[in-house]
């Protein structure tokens, strides 16, 4: 008996904890899809005619469709540029550097450290002297440290799990450090540098302080999604609403295709 | 087909050295077995064969070819690991035959090659199964196999069986040797299991704290140990040891201890002085409940009894230490009981106290 009031205290401990965490998702997905009078009311709506009108508005906004262009084309290249050198580097870190790994390693992590706001402002200088200011190559260029940094950091410890004897099993066969890298430790370690290219994407995806200082003119989509919020006295919360459920789709389908695309793949092998 | 020569290896961690100095020939399709308790440098030793680990001084020659700084692809030998190190993104067929692709042999032979190895060892019906999918003791045929097939001239075995359970140990260790038997490949095989080794050795080297301790058949490791560590490492169950002093009496020699007094043929020891203190080394093995009127019967009283089957071990209470025996004829024996229990001279191990090595003349 008291097992089973435990149990049931449990769920409902459980279930209001998914409610708190998941009603204000709802709420701005169902407020994209309302008209304005429906939000401002005194009384919240649970029921009413839904619309397309916010999400018309916001797609037919060019500095959307640009933002939406630019965060895909800057993203997309410090992600990739920062996986091209960041995964070779974090297994070079696992396997053959002995001496000063650790601090190595602290090293990248502590690239991290700083707060964006104390790299922006001597960026700024930099950049007006190097023509790079308001430029994407320039944005792409400040969040390679972040790119970078995170992958390197993320990757060493799934590097670290492949077995060292499949390693050697495969130097056994005659392959050389960049075969056995190439064919045997990045695709044994590949689901978990998903997660960790997954996590570094996210992370440059919601970056709003370095591009709103850097780049405005060039704007990504959280400096426009936030330049709207600013639009005058009577805020527009259903295209603000529409804006947000834009912004959270990208990240949403690359972590949906990557799910898919890891489970189709091989999954660690069992010891 | 090759012979192995191991020339003066020393190996260092560091300024930490763990091997010294260590030489050792190994005959063409000789099946040799690296015995020895864990950290005593056996493993360290068949990698720096493999060329996994690098050697800090010495060579090694695999077949008359100084393989010494080889990179381990060109050395020309095959390696089994305890972990089976399959590659866990291949198939079965993609492990064994990966090393064949890489060398670019041609698609026809691999395939006749993979069907023969994989008959073999009855690896048929698995060659499309991911290694995941397989169970311990057939990723380690698997393993097995991917060295078979590349027709090395050395096989190595690094601990191969400690993952297995008890059974399939025993029968993956009789494949092994029959294996070895029908390609004779000359094989190194690393252990701690002196079971192990004993069944499947042809010569077992003995290590110790990075030197070779004793080597030799398993009869003479087993039957004349060079040192007490050698007694008490071999044979299960293991060893008794007594501290004695000799006594000389005329043309016998006598090792008392106690109400222990065991007459040996002083013609077949060395340093038997009256009143040294020795070690004596009586296997339970060689021991038996003694008949009315046996030389060399020890007396005293059973504590335990315990029954292995066909045999039992006597646990027996001699002057206040444990001592036991192995005998068939246990059912009438019952804790509490007294018992008096004999050993042949000639099974007889005296150790020297201070060196540790055994007093028994060479020969």
């Amino acid at each position: 008996m008291v097992r089973l009031i435990r149990s049931s205290l449990a769920r409902i401990f459980l279930a209001l904890m998914v409610f708190v965490a998941l009603t204000p998702i709802l709420w701005t997905i169902l407020g994209a899809f309302k008209r304005l009078k429906d939000i401002v009311t005194p009384v919240p709506k649970l029921f009413f005619s839904p619309t397309l009108e916010n999400f018309v508005t916001i797609l037919q906004n060019p500095s959307i469709r640009q933002g939406l262009g630019h965060s895909v084309i800057v993203v997309g290249a410090s992600v990739i540029i920062g996986a091209l050198l960041g995964v070779p580097a974090a297994y070079s870190l696992a396997r053959h550097v002995r001496t000063l790994k650790g601090d190595l390693q602290f090293f990248v992590l502590s690239l991290r450290f700083m707060p964006p706001v104390a790299i922006a402002i001597p960026f700024i200088v930099l950049y007006l002297d190097l023509g790079l200011y308001d430029t994407l190559a320039g944005l792409i260029l400040v969040y390679l440290v972040t790119t970078i940094s995170t992958v390197i950091w993320l990757s060493v410890p799934a590097f670290e799990r492949v077995p060292k004897e499949i390693e050697e099993a495969a130097a056994m066969e005659g392959c050389g450090p960049g075969e056995i890298f190439l064919k045997f430790s990045l695709p044994i370690a590949m689901p978990s540098l998903f997660g960790a290219l997954v996590f570094t994407f996210v992370l440059v995806w919601n970056e709003l302080l370095l591009a709103l200082t850097l780049a405005a003119g060039n704007a990504t989509l959280p400096v426009v999604a936030a330049s709207i919020t600013s639009l005058g006295k009577e805020v527009p919360w259903g295209v603000i609403n529409a804006s947000t459920v834009i912004l959270v789709i990208p990240p949403l389908v690359f972590i949906g295709l990557l799910m898919s695309f890891i489970n189709g793949m091989m999954k660690p092998a069992r010891r | 087909m090759a012979n192995i020569r191991c020339v003066n290896i020393r190996k260092s961690y560091g300024g930490h050295s763990v091997i010294e100095n260590l030489n050792l020939d190994i005959a063409d399709h000789e099946f040799v077995v690296f015995l020895g308790p864990s950290g005593c440098g056996k493993s360290t030793m068949l990698r720096m064969i493999a060329g996994l680990e690098d050697i800090t001084g010495g060579t090694v020659s695999i077949g008359d070819r100084d393989v010494t700084h080889l990179h381990p692809g060109e050395r020309g030998v095959a390696m089994v690991f305890q972990s089976y190190a399959l590659y866990p993104h291949m198939t079965v067929e993609e492990n064994i035959a990966f090393g064949l692709r890489r060398q670019k042999v041609p698609q026809a032979e691999i395939a006749r090659r993979v069907q023969h190895v994989a008959g073999l060892l009855g690896l048929e019906s698995f060659l499309q199964r991911k290694p995941k999918n397989l169970s311990g003791g057939q990723q380690q045929r698997v393993a097995m196999a991917r060295a078979m097939i590349k027709t090395p001239k050395l096989f190595l075995f690094d601990e191969p069986l400690s993952n297995l359970d008890a059974k399939l140990r025993e029968r993956l260790r009789t494949e092994i040797r029959k294996m070895h038997l029908d390609l004779k490949t000359t094989t190194i095989f690393v252990t701690h299991d002196q079971l192990e080794a004993m069944t499947i050795a042809d010569r077992i080297v003995l290590m110790r704290a990075g030197a070779i301790e004793q080597q030799g058949t398993p009869s003479e490791i087993f039957d004349r140990p060079a040192t007490r560590f050698v007694a008490d490492f071999i044979g299960s169950p293991a060893m008794n040891f007594r501290g004695c002093v000799v006594s000389r009496d005329g043309g016998s020699v006598s090792l008392v201890a106690g109400s222990i007094r065991l007459e040996v043929p002083a013609s077949e020891f060395d340093g038997l002085q009256h009143g040294a203190k020795v070690e004596v080394g009586l296997r339970p093995s060689k021991m038996d409940l003694a008949a009315e009127g046996d030389l060399n019967a020890i007396s005293g009283k059973i504590i335990l009894v315990e029954n292995m089957g066909s045999e039992a071990q006597v646990i027996v209470d001699v002057d206040g230490q444990e001592m036991s025996f192995v005998t068939k004829a246990f059912r009438t024996l019952e804790p509490g009981q007294p018992v008096s229990f004999s050993i042949e001279p000639a099974s007889i191990h005296v150790f020297s106290k201070e060196t540790g090595r055994s007093l028994r003349k060479a020969g």
